[in-house]
């Protein structure tokens, strides 16, 4: 060993590795090697929270893939691109995925401007963007590659408002929106919907993302005296309006977005959000099996803890991939093509999903209407708040 | 008229809270001159350790004020020991620059312990909640006010009466002189940075009680309404910081009254402009004061740049140019797109901020009225590309000098506030603007790169086209700095009177450097609109203002190659340590901190 300079036993065994690894890819393509997934998605920066939950999802989704034997023989991975959330980074991330050819599949990525300013060069490439939390309208319109397991709030606002008005009885709504492009859409549906249905909606308020402070927004709302106020919002925000409106004294049934379904809502509103009713997609008491299933699974593994909705989205989409590469193999192309033909996954948000190939989405999200009661999320009883 | 009464009293309620970060930047610009970037994140540590003391130590109230203000305050004293008090010799602009630096770090450090989900800090204080107007307030209203108003009239006292606060006048007056007079200066650097950590930490958790929620994101939103309210009070004053404050509140508040929520912190930051045009020294500074800032250009001061050869320029432009003939991967073809895009930024930013002196901190803002004009021109009215990016360019130029010139009087320091405040506008004016702008939905279908009628969409073809703009643009500049318009700016940024003196009309050139340094930059933003496909007012944020001038820093004031080199490193670095995953951002502060520490002139020196 001795007189082996040490620098060229470096090169020497990286090279051996390097061979290696060549040699196995292509003379073992249906080998042990993972099928490897791209996932691009904020790890740090202001969205670090959301990356965060994706894994969380992603990790459970994984464990029983493996656990039922994986994709014929093999396994399932994926590689976490951090992408602050910003389009610039998001860009670099799908060239990379793009010129991987061991990746499949891209999962993400969170915001609008991140995602859709990576889509021409997915679509260029020819590698399918799986985006399931893009709920932009003009997402699925990058091309052919894009699809999105995503609620389209077409769907979901007119069930909210048909919650707020129809079941609840309210008349006169003010709506409060995050004023992004999802918040905008949302608001747009909802108030169209909740029109349809009878009711008034008296004003509209869309604030920035960072907003902490609601009082005067509040004063505002007050003064156009409605009976119901309604949270287009996530939970961080959502638990702030809330406890403020009490502040200010505002005693109105509030009715939120399904977005706020998340235990950090509870946490972060106490008693505020007491009687808040939301629309989601699942319960913590839901019968289904898959429910039941993705509850379960995620306590155990992450002690306990509840899962909230964008914990369901990334596990769903997970699953999704998985039903997806089963039919399509490693080839991009098939991968693509098998979106339209994979039928009836099992889903927490859909009960089972199959993609509509006109608008490369998913219709037909399931709805519960929830009430917190007691600091806990239940089951609407049909008793008035 | 009793909603005007509970707008009013909101108003001062959320200014309350801007007050208590202002002190703390108030505090410290009035010793050193220097806009704490760090301030807010240390306002989140502040906020993370009372999170530790209530929720796993069930300490008490007081005690937990006690702990969190002493392990802000060592917080602090660390940031002074280690990463300020190496530069207090070097160039006046890389404190700043390692302000930033500093700030990554702890932002990064507590979400790597702590994780970036949000979590609740509950208030120790009794429920009750009195009536006033048509809302209530609690204990913790007054406590907040409580803590801003004693802190800001301890300080009052402190500097007037106390001879360590003698020490820290003189020394905010005169260093130099100080320091002859036996005062030791770095004694009263510790103090300053202490007390304005105590504060920093005990009003992050105030914060965090007041809105039970506490979360890695506070820190940036922080420090900009902070430095809002200090520096409409007068920077470096402090009792001026508080009043600022609760005007900034009132402000907003009558402003969602009567406009609407989305137009929030464009009246702050439309107040902020107001008052800087008006009393550049703040709405309470004494017409006695000494000038904020050195009348001379000491702020960025000339060093030796390095020479590098033309041939060695030539020969490495050539390697750029060659380079997709290589076998290199189109990830790293990408990534140095993203190096030239963010380099024609640089080289805007450079002109204005190292040759002009006008340091900007809302770039961001040219690219995304470059980035719109060429995306609506090409869009509605089916401008050819290449055209819809030259007036992308154009727009830039002219809107973004006619928004900057009222700023033209300020020097230092309040240059850079008035053009973050002035990239915040354009920002807010983008998400407001819907029937122009689209609002927050965005432009969505921008038609990709094209020329000549040639869609310019593979990688290469990209790459070559915004690295020939890019240096196209370079050696413009090259040209402009060595010219007699180049010494003429110069003159104005090292000595503004010897230049005025000297029959230089000040506004002229700094025009004609805002028109130039507004193409480039405009052209930028166009190339980006074309290459992403989808913009919307998030694309060009904050951050990255933040980010041009970090690498205008780095490069060397001034220095067309080094503005190159700068972005080539500050898009590529934290590409190569994407396999260190969540922890590449805290790698990347790091490394900026030790850059700045070792080569304070930028990496290629200030020209």
């Amino acid at each position: 060993m001795s007189n082996i300079d040490r620098r060229t036993l470096v090169k020497g065994s990286l090279a051996a590795m390097m061979a290696g690894a060549a040699f196995s890819r292509s003379a073992f393509a249906q080998s042990s090697e993972p099928i490897l997934l791209g996932v691009s998605g904020p790890l740090t920066g202001p969205n670090a929270q959301y990356g965060t939950q994706w894994k969380q999802g992603f990790d459970l989704a994984l464990d029983e893939i493996t656990a039922a034997g994986g994709i014929n023989g093999r396994k399932l991975a994926y590689q976490f691109e951090d992408s602050q959330s910003d389009p610039r980074q998001s860009v670099a991330i799908a060239q990379k995925f793009v010129s991987n050819p061991a990746i499949v599949l891209e999962l993400g990525d969170f915001s609008s401007p991140a995602s859709m300013a990576a889509s021409p060069i997915y679509q260029r490439g020819g590698l399918v963007q799986f985006g399931f939390t893009n709920s932009h309208p003009d997402f699925t319109k990058g091309g052919d590659f894009m699809w999105s397991t995503s609620v389209s709030q077409a769907d979901e606002q007119p069930l909210l408002a048909a919650y707020a008005v129809k079941r609840l009885g309210l008349k006169k709504l003010a709506v409060l929106h995050l004023n992004t492009d999802w918040g905008r859409t949302s608001r747009d549906y909802f108030v169209k919907a909740a029109k349809e249905y009878g009711a008034e909606v008296a004003v509209t308020e869309g604030y920035i993302a960072e907003e902490r402070d609601f009082r005067s927004t509040l004063v505002r709302v007050r003064d156009s005296n409605p009976d119901g106020l309604i949270l287009i919002s996530y939970y961080s925000d959502g638990a702030l309006i809330a406890r403020q409106a009490r502040q200010v004294g505002l005693k109105q049934t509030i009715c939120a977005a399904s977005s706020v379904y998340s235990p950090k809502f509870l946490e972060l509103g106490g008693e505020a959000v007491e009687d808040v009713h939301l629309g989601t997609r699942y319960f913590p008491e839901d019968p289904r099996p898959e429910v039941k299933k993705f509850i379960a699974g995620f306590k155990a593994k992450y002690g306990g803890q509840e899962p909230d909705a964008f914990n369901a989205y990334a596990y769903d989409a997970m699953n999704m991939a998985a039903a997806v590469v089963k039919i399509g193999g490693t080839d991009r192309r098939a991968v693509r093509d098998a979106f339209a033909k994979v039928k009836d996954v099992s889903s927490v948000i859909f009960g089972s999903a199959t993609f509509d190939v006109e608008s490369r989405r998913v219709k037909g999200a399931m709805n519960a209407e929830l009430v917190v009661r007691k600091g806990q999320f239940a089951l609407w009883d049909g008793k008035p708040t | 008229m009793s909603s005007w009464l509970d707008y009013t009293i909101n108003g001062l309620i959320v200014g309350n809270v801007y007050a208590l970060v202002a002190v703390g930047l108030a505090l410290i610009f009035g010793v050193s001159r220097l806009i704490n970037f760090a301030q807010g994140s240390i306002y989140l540590v502040g906020a993370y350790i009372g999170w530790v003391a209530v929720v796993q130590l069930h300490t008490p109230l007081p005690l937990t004020i006690i702990v969190v203000a002493a392990a802000a305050a060592v917080v602090g004293l660390v940031i002074e020991r280690f990463g300020l008090r190496p530069l207090q010799n070097s160039v006046r602009i890389a404190p700043l620059l390692a302000t930033i630096g500093i700030s990554f770090v702890l932002d990064q450090l507590v979400m790597l312990t702590f994780s970036p989900n949000p979590r609740a800090l509950p208030s120790q204080l009794p429920d009750v909640r009195f009536q006033l107007g048509g809302g209530t307030i609690g204990p913790l209203d007054l406590l907040i006010a409580g803590v801003g108003l004693t802190s800001a009239l301890l300080l009052f006292v402190f500097l007037r009466y106390s001879k360590l606060g003698w020490a820290v006048r003189a020394a905010s007056q005169d260093r130099d002189a100080a320091m002859q007079m036996g005062v030791d200066v770095n004694r009263v650097n510790q103090a300053v940075f202490g007390i304005a950590a105590a504060l920093g930490g005990v009003s992050g958790m105030l914060v965090g009680m007041y809105y039970n929620q506490i979360d890695t994101a506070m820190s940036l939103q922080a420090t900009l309404k902070g430095v809002v309210a200090e520096v409409v009070g007068g920077a470096g004053n402090v009792p001026g910081a508080v009043i600022g404050s609760l005007l900034l509140g009132l402000v907003e508040s009558y402003g969602v009254a009567v406009f609407g929520t989305s137009y929030r912190n464009l009246f702050a930051f439309l107040l902020l402009v107001v008052v800087l045009v008006l009393r550049p020294n703040g709405l309470f500074a004494s017409a006695r004061q000494a000038p904020p800032e050195p009348l001379t250009g000491t702020f960025i001061a000339p060093s030796r740049p390095v020479r590098i050869p033309r041939w060695a320029l030539a020969v490495a432009a050539a390697i750029f140019a060659a380079l997709p003939f290589f076998p290199v991967s189109f990830y790293v073809l990408q990534t140095l797109i993203n190096a030239w895009l963010l380099g024609m930024l640089a080289l805007s930013l450079t002109l204005v901020a190292g040759t002009m002196g006008q340091v900007s901190l809302g770039h961001a803002a040219l690219l995304a009225i470059g980035a719109y004009t060429s995306a609506l021109l090409s869009l509605t009215l089916s401008v050819p590309v290449g055209l819809a990016v030259i007036g992308g360019g154009l727009m830039s130029a002219a809107l973004g000098t006619l928004l900057i010139s009222p700023s033209f009087r300020l020097r230092g320091h309040y240059v850079s506030i008035a053009t973050l405040a002035i990239g915040e506008i354009v920002s807010l004016v983008i998400l407001n603007w819907e029937s122009v702008t689209r609002g927050p939905i965005g432009i969505s279908g921008i038609p990709p790169l094209s020329l000549f009628g040639y869609d310019l969409i593979s990688p290469t073809s990209i790459y070559w086209f915004s690295f020939a703009v890019m240096v196209v643009l370079a050696l413009l500049q090259g040209r402009l700095l060595t010219s007699h318009l180049g010494r003429s700016f110069r003159a104005i940024r090292d000595d503004d009177i010897a230049a005025r003196a000297y029959g230089l009309s000040l506004n002229r050139y700094k025009s004609l450097a805002f028109i130039f340094g507004g193409f480039a930059a405009g052209v930028s933003g166009g190339i980006a609109a074309h290459l992403y496909s989808y913009i919307n007012h998030e694309t060009f944020n904050t951050q990255q203002s933040i980010l041009a001038l970090t690498v205008v820093i780095l490069g060397g004031l001034g220095n067309v190659v080094g503005a190159i080199v700068g972005a080539v490193a500050l898009v590529g670095l934290p590409e190569v340590f994407r396999i260190a995953a969540e922890y590449r951002i805290l790698i990347y502060g790091i490394v900026l901190l030790l850059l700045v520490r070792f080569r304070p002139q930028g990496l290629l020196g200030t020209i």
